[in-house]
């Protein structure tokens, strides 16, 4: 397995068991590497648009679908909070841990609150609509935005 | 990338912050790209779709035309 992969992986076990973005000496501790290595395979997966980093180039901001920060995308699966970046990534979370979960947003309109069960197959009937105001082209020319 | 409850929210809200309405995603249409996205992604092998790949995902979900060609120059 690449360094970059076992980052990758680091990264993302350690949101999928906590919640919480892992700091940069965590992961370089889990891979047996130096801090500095790792920094360097953080820009590389920038790069291939897994991680998000905070302006001190240390600090993850996102590992999609998991947000580093808090955000009103709210999901509990086994007893644990994560945050999701966006609609689209609070039902990427349990997608991702393949288990079930409950996610809690909001009409981002009339702020009435949305709290859907997902289940392995999916959320339940639901009339509740997604919108994406950036075009598909322009999702990562600000990806916290968008 | 938001929440409503329905078309007409969707619209006041467009209305009120001067954008323009996008297409609406159902959620079992969402539920099938998170799942698309995501569901390998705590796996050693996983990756994005590429452009091409996303394109035939969003087709398939009847998501077509300039807004959803990740490589579309019709948007600047």
């Amino acid at each position: 397995m690449s360094f970059d992969t076992q980052t990758k992986l680091a990264i993302y076990r350690h949101f999928a068991e906590t919640g919480q973005r892992p700091s940069l000496e965590v992961v370089a501790e889990n891979v047996g590497s130096a801090v500095s290595s790792v920094r360097e395979a953080y820009l590389r997966l920038r790069a291939q648009r897994v991680l998000v980093l905070e302006r001190d180039g240390a600090s993850i901001r996102m590992a999609p679908p998991f947000s580093g920060v808090p955000t009103q995308h709210v999901v509990i699966v086994d007893g644990t909070k994560y945050f999701a970046n966006c609609a689209w990534d609070s039902f990427g979370i349990p997608a991702a841990l393949q288990r079930r979960g409950q996610v809690h947003s909001r009409c981002e309109q009339s702020g009435e609150p949305l709290n859907l069960e997902i289940g392995l197959d999916g959320p339940p009937p639901s009339s509740w609509l997604f919108h994406c105001l950036v075009p598909a082209a322009r999702w990562w020319d600000d990806i916290v935005f968008t | 990338m938001l929440f409503f409850r329905s078309e007409e929210r969707v619209r006041e809200w467009c209305a009120a912050h001067d954008y323009p309405v996008r297409p609406l995603v159902t959620m079992d249409q969402l539920w099938t790209l998170a799942t698309t996205w995501y569901s390998t992604r705590l796996q050693e092998d996983s990756r994005r779709p590429q452009p091409d790949e996303m394109r035939s995902i969003f087709a398939g979900l009847g998501l077509g035309g300039d807004f959803w060609h990740p490589q579309s120059n019709s948007f600047g």
